[in-house]
């Protein structure tokens, strides 16, 4: 057996909890490092606790949409849905709480049960129905975008937003700061840890559960984990449950952050969270992609945004450099790739 | 010996348009290995996918060890102790060796859904050295050679301690000592009692390891032998159901003079190293070599498919200037890649389109629109002259047989009217009774007077179809035998003719005429 | 394995059948009674025949249904049609960027052969042809909002926003005391309105008081999240920043979201632009110094009428100014803003 002696020198895949190349994570990483010191250097402005703070902020929201996606996009998918799951979750949560007074973490269930149930219909028209994942989820956005509109007119007679008046507590989700209270010199808002607690989830389901081992199998050959006596039908919906329990957390945060459900909302965040996950170096032809890549990509993109205000760039601009740079970061992918 | 394990009968599968089984049945004992034969097409994989639970059964009874069984799914086989390994490979590239061999069987720990990463590549690393495999169970698949990735399969089937191995094509990709190593490890299962079905092309190779051979033809059972007392020709007349003129050569005709194509001088880095060749109307020009030794290079250079360090290539006499695949078209070569399914067909389209697909300007009306009414004529008129066997020009070249296929491609070179015709392995993974049409359609093409340039890796095809024969190695052309020089054994002191030897011998005039 | 698939489809259908069912009876005369009981006729586009044979027809086209704004102006339009016993249909495409979707909408209205027609253009130019087609039947088209660029109108009920922009400015320069550096928080820069108070505020400003310095113009889409982000950028980027304005109700909750969030309350001089709650509880907070409101149910109401009167041949002005009014803490419980400070 020669070819098979040769074969041990090959490395093993590294065993880290992001489980992934330490490649694309140095790309990613550098390419932000190079962003934060290019923008250190061009505005005093930039490297100020309190605007650093803006930008895992700012990164919130969309970080943690991103994070659902991944799984999505790891098994071939895509979801187009998840703006707009996010606004009917933020609806829901806001009804809960704000119309039938429901105590807050019982509000707070039903917007990310919201969402997984959304996420889990789009499991089961794509995995049983065979229907597209583009589709599928295309129509998921429209469905979501309605029923955000519609909860609020059948309720109130007119489409308008729902507040938090009489439930101050429920903004201190976001905004409010156990580090602040902790660290007096260091008001780093609930956001950022639930973006990070968010993470750190979903890094584990990824590297160290069946759910996460399943997910990478169904991406990188989904006939061979069928022929390997999986279920791929169940599993793969759960993929999508998942990626709707993420939108589900991210519309319980936009309306914590806002105060208020916004009916109008959402359109266009889904692609903000796939450009996340793809910057972050997860292949969209399935079975490879990271956590940590795709809060790296998450992080770029709100920096960019930031950095770009800060200097005064003019904002037409700022589309075209960052649609630059997701070219360029699945480019260098490709060309990483190649080299191998 | 005669523990009878399992027993399928009266098996019937149909798909859209095919009846791919017709009351089959098989039967396999314990401590068996029981070799599944036929045509490509006949229904061996279809009946065995039946069995391992891909495809359910539209009738029939599955017996396993004395009850009936169902099996529905691949879980179920698996329980059932019947495992298989596919001819695709079935591997997720992107996880480690571990984590193939146990998917859907993963060690857990603490709580149920949590993976033990430890365990896994224990059990892992166990089972590979029980199978004297040195593979770190950590590496991930997508850096292994196929033939290993091909090893990795059958350890996963054999994780299962499985009662009934299926093995479709196990070899099509292994080298001679892989093969040696894998009849090993089949003999050792053999002696622990497990039944093993084996499904290969290569005759010569189910002599060797298995015991009794069941011949398939047309999705029907045809019979039942021992592999020890049968002869190959007597399996070979089963498996078409007419006797083919085997290993009598085809006695060239001498083609004329006239040279169509002349390759002088091509380069490119390692693999082309000074390449020269002509090729003369009517002929066909074998290429020889082992595997690597840049015959299929040399065809996709001259096919403009790669670019050239240097060299000139002439057509009818005139130097051409060939970039680009669309330039050879142009000067009428065409390119049968050893790849069908990868290079040579659009295998989701159907018959009639894959044919005029080389030619479309020829089929477009004055407003730009297809003239659907000739090409259906034109892919009818080649569905006849070359006999496809297919249901309709409708149907969709993946449903095809690999030797139909291959004839799709031929229809659409020469739809495309090409006269320079590069067939690369023109007779891969097809079955022996549509290789000898595939060879009576290379006759009858050069007595129309196309040239052929035929790559071959299997001697016999070479020395039967050949008028003249290059031999490479190693990237350069080591000798040129007429039909009448050659022998396998010429071919072969060409074919490893190696540099180095060169050089030993002095280079002196032609080293390779003498015998050997 | 078909059949599975077949009940599936099925089910399918028979939830869709049943959301049509659950869907309907709102748009029946059934539903008025449930939510805003006031107008039971108004609001329904599927009147029978007779009914409107008898009574004039008026589709009123909108920019929008999601916003508190649209929603005041349908009301407006409401009331006028009560009053006038006139039948209205209220509709407006789902995004201010969908000007196929209105203009899809205004053939429709036109087939439906209307009396008059209530119009409020994304984009003049591509509604041209079809208004020219309204023109050619002698349906008179009254534009609202930010109205039609074109002379096909009879007539125009809006706000002037260029002028309540130019008064934000004056208020800004007043309370920030006159010089100093102010940024501009804008929804989008192609449309009517973002363009007229983006050139109504930065006009005046520059015309008015050379010592005020506008650094920053953004749009933020009137998303509350991208505004607020965009606007905490500019005021990092800029500490010695006096004054912000939004130029309407996203771009304005943003701004006071990033002054919030960046502890800057007091410190820095926020104008809005609209009402809504948000707004209003800033304003009363003190969060923001105070807003412009518009009259979107008068726009409503004017625009009705105008095309009532058009219909009977009376005379209409062609430019019905609806107005604007700047309320801050001191004034907006005032009875006056009642109906125009929505929630």
């Amino acid at each position: 057996m020669t070819t098979t002696e040769n074969t041990t020198t090959t490395t093993p895949a590294k065993r880290s909890i992001f489980r992934s190349e330490a490649a694309q994570k140095l790309l990613a990483f550098g390419a932000l490092i190079v962003i934060f010191v290019f923008f250190s250097l061009a505005s005093p402005f930039f490297l100020t606790k309190d605007n650093v703070i803006g930008i895992l902020l700012a990164t919130a929201v969309n970080g943690v949409l991103a994070l659902g996606v991944t799984f999505v996009i790891i098994t071939a998918g895509i979801d187009l849905s998840v703006g707009t799951v996010m606004t009917l979750a933020a609806m829901t949560t806001a009804v809960s709480i704000a119309v039938w007074h429901l105590p807050i973490p019982l509000g707070i269930l039903v917007g990310l049960l919201t969402g997984m149930l959304a996420g889990a219909i789009n499991g089961v028209v794509i995995a049983r129905m065979k229907i597209p994942p583009f589709v599928a989820t295309l129509g998921m956005m429209m469905i979501a975008r309605g029923l955000a509109l519609v909860i609020p007119a059948a309720i109130f007679g007119s489409v308008r937003p729902v507040y938090f008046s009489d439930s101050p507590l429920f903004g201190q989700i976001m905004m409010g700061s156990v580090i602040g209270a902790l660290i007096p010199n260091l008001p780093v808002p609930n956001a950022v840890l639930i973006l990070f607690g968010a993470a750190l989830v979903a890094a584990f389901l990824l590297a160290k559960t069946v759910f996460g081992r399943y997910t990478v199998a169904i991406g990188s050959n989904e006939e061979a984990t069928r022929l390997s006596g999986i279920n791929v039908a169940n599993w793969k919906t759960m993929v999508y449950a998942v990626g709707g329990l993420f939108s589900g957390l991210a519309g319980v945060m936009i309306a914590s952050r806002l105060n208020s459900a916004q009916p109008g909302l959402g359109a266009g965040y889904e692609l903000d969270a796939i450009a996340a996950v793809v910057i972050g170096g997860t292949s969209l032809s399935g079975g490879e992609g990271t956590i940590l890549g795709t809060l790296i990509g998450a992080f770029i993109i709100s920096t960019l945004t930031n950095g770009l205000r800060i200097l005064g760039v003019p904002q037409e601009w700022q589309f075209v450099i960052t649609g630059v740079i997701v070219i360029l970061a699945v480019y260098l992918d490709i060309l990483r790739r190649r080299a191998r | 010996m005669s523990d009878v394990l399992l027993v399928m009968e009266e098996i019937d599968k149909s798909f859209p348009g095919v009846r791919a089984l017709d009351q089959a049945r098989f039967e396999l004992r314990a401590g068996e290995v029981h070799a599944l034969i036929g045509e490509n097409g006949a229904g061996k994989s279809t009946l065995m996918k039946v069995l391992a639970g891909v495809y359910s059964k539209d009738g029939g009874r599955i017996i396993y060890q004395g009850k009936e069984v169902d099996i529905p799914n691949p879980r179920v086989a698996q329980d059932l102790g019947i495992s298989m390994i596919h001819q695709e490979l079935n591997l997720m590239p992107h996880l480690t060796l571990a984590q193939n061999v146990f998917v859907g069987r993963e060690p857990r720990q603490g709580v149920r859904f949590m993976l033990d990463e430890k365990q896994l590549n224990a059990q892992t690393q166990a089972l590979f050295d029980s199978m004297r495999l040195r593979l770190d169970p950590r590496t991930r698949v997508a850096n292994l050679t196929v033939a290993t990735q091909q090893m990795v399969e059958i350890a996963k089937a054999l994780s299962f301690n499985s009662k009934i191995l299926i093995m479709d094509e196990p070899t099509a990709a292994l080298t001679e000592a892989e093969i040696e190593e894998l009849f090993r490890i089949i003999r050792e299962l053999r002696a622990k009692g497990v039944g093993i079905v084996y499904i290969s092309h290569r005759l010569e190779e189910l002599k060797q390891i298995s015991d009794r051979i069941t011949v398939m033809r047309d999705g029907r059972y045809v019979g039942t032998e021992d592999a020890a007392a049968i002869p190959i020709e007597r399996i070979i007349s089963m498996m078409v159901g007419r006797t083919i003129y085997e290993s009598a050569p085809e006695v060239p005709e001498h083609p004329s003079e006239e040279i169509v194509l002349e390759a002088r001088n091509l380069n490119r880095g390692n693999v082309i190293r000074d390449v020269s060749f002509k090729l003369k109307k009517g002929e066909i020009l074998g290429f020889a070599g082992l595997m690597g030794a840049g015959r299929t290079e040399v065809a996709r250079a001259v096919f403009g498919a790669d670019p050239l360090d240097s060299g000139e290539i002439y057509v009818h006499g005139k130097k051409a200037n060939i970039k680009h695949p669309r330039d050879a078209v142009r000067y009428g070569i065409g390119y049968l890649s050893e790849d069908r399914k990868r290079y040579g067909l659009a295998v989701g389209l159907d018959v009639e389109a894959n044919i005029v697909l080389a030619a479309f300007e020829k089929f477009l009306g004055k407003l730009g629109v297809v003239n659907s009414n000739k090409t259906r004529e034109t892919g009818k008129y080649y569905v006849e002259t070359l006999a496809i066997k297919t249901p309709s020009i409708q149907q969709r070249v993946k449903n095809l047989s690999g030797g139909n296929q291959q004839k799709v491609v031929i229809g659409k070179w020469l739809t495309a009217d090409t006269d320079v015709l590069i067939f690369d392995e023109p007779t891969r993974g097809i079955d022996v009774g549509a290789k000898s049409e595939i060879y009576h359609l290379l006759n009858q093409l050069t007595q129309e007077g196309k040239s052929i340039i035929m790559i071959s890796s299997e001697l016999p095809e070479i020395l039967r179809m050949s008028h003249r024969i290059m031999v490479m190695c190693e990237g350069r052309i080591t000798g040129e035998l007429t039909a009448a020089e050659a022998t396998q054994e010429r071919i072969m002191t060409y074919a490893t003719q190696r540099r180095v030897l060169m050089a030993e011998n002095g280079a002196s005039g032609d080293p390779g005429v003498q015998e050997v | 394995m078909k059949s599975r698939h077949l009940l599936m489809a099925a089910s399918l259908l028979v939830v869709l059948a049943m959301l049509v069912g659950c869907a309907t009876p709102a748009a029946t005369p059934a539903a008025p009674a449930a939510s805003s009981g006031e107008q039971p006729a108004a609001s329904s586009g599927e009147q029978p025949a007779a009914q409107t044979a008898a009574r004039p027809f008026i589709p009123v086209i909108s920019k929008g249904f999601q916003h508190q704004f649209w929603q005041a102006v349908k009301q407006g339009a409401e009331d006028a049609a009560k009053q006038y016993d006139v039948d209205i249909t209220f509709e407006g495409p789902a995004t201010e960027a969908e000007v196929d979707k209105q203009i899809e909408m205004l053939q429709a209205a036109l087939a439906k052969n209307p009396q008059a027609i209530c119009f409020a253009a994304l984009d003049s130019q591509a509604a041209i042809p079809l208004l020219k087609e309204a023109q050619s039947k002698g349906i008179p088209v009254v534009g609202f909002d930010s109205g039609v660029d074109s002379d096909i109108p009879v007539a125009t009920a809006s706000t002037d926003n260029s002028a309540a922009a130019a008064l934000a400015a004056d208020k800004m320069a007043e309370l920030i005391g006159g010089s100093g550096k102010v940024a501009v928080m804008v929804h989008d820069q192609t449309s009517r309105t973002g363009i007229d108070r983006r050139d109504g505020f930065v006009n005046r400003i520059k015309e008015a008081y050379p010592d005020i310095e506008i650094v920053n113009i953004d749009y933020g889409g009137g998303d509350h999240l991208k505004s607020t982000e965009l606007a905490k950028a500019v005021i990092q980027a800029n500490p010695d920043l006096k004054g912000y304005f939004g130029a309407n109700e996203g771009s304005a909750i943003g701004v006071v979201n990033a002054v919030s969030e960046l502890g800057m309350a007091g410190k820095l001089v926020v104008i809005g632009f609209d009402a809504g709650k948000l707004q209003k509880d800033a304003v009363r907070s003190g969060l923001m110094a105070g807003a412009i409101t518009q009259n979107p149910v008068g726009i409503g109401f004017k625009c009705v009428e105008a095309a009532v009167k058009a219909i009977k041949g009376e005379a209409v002005e062609p430019v019905i100014d609806t107005g604007f009014y700047w309320y801050d803490a001191s004034n907006m419980d005032e009875s006056q803003f009642g109906p125009l400070l929505y929630d």
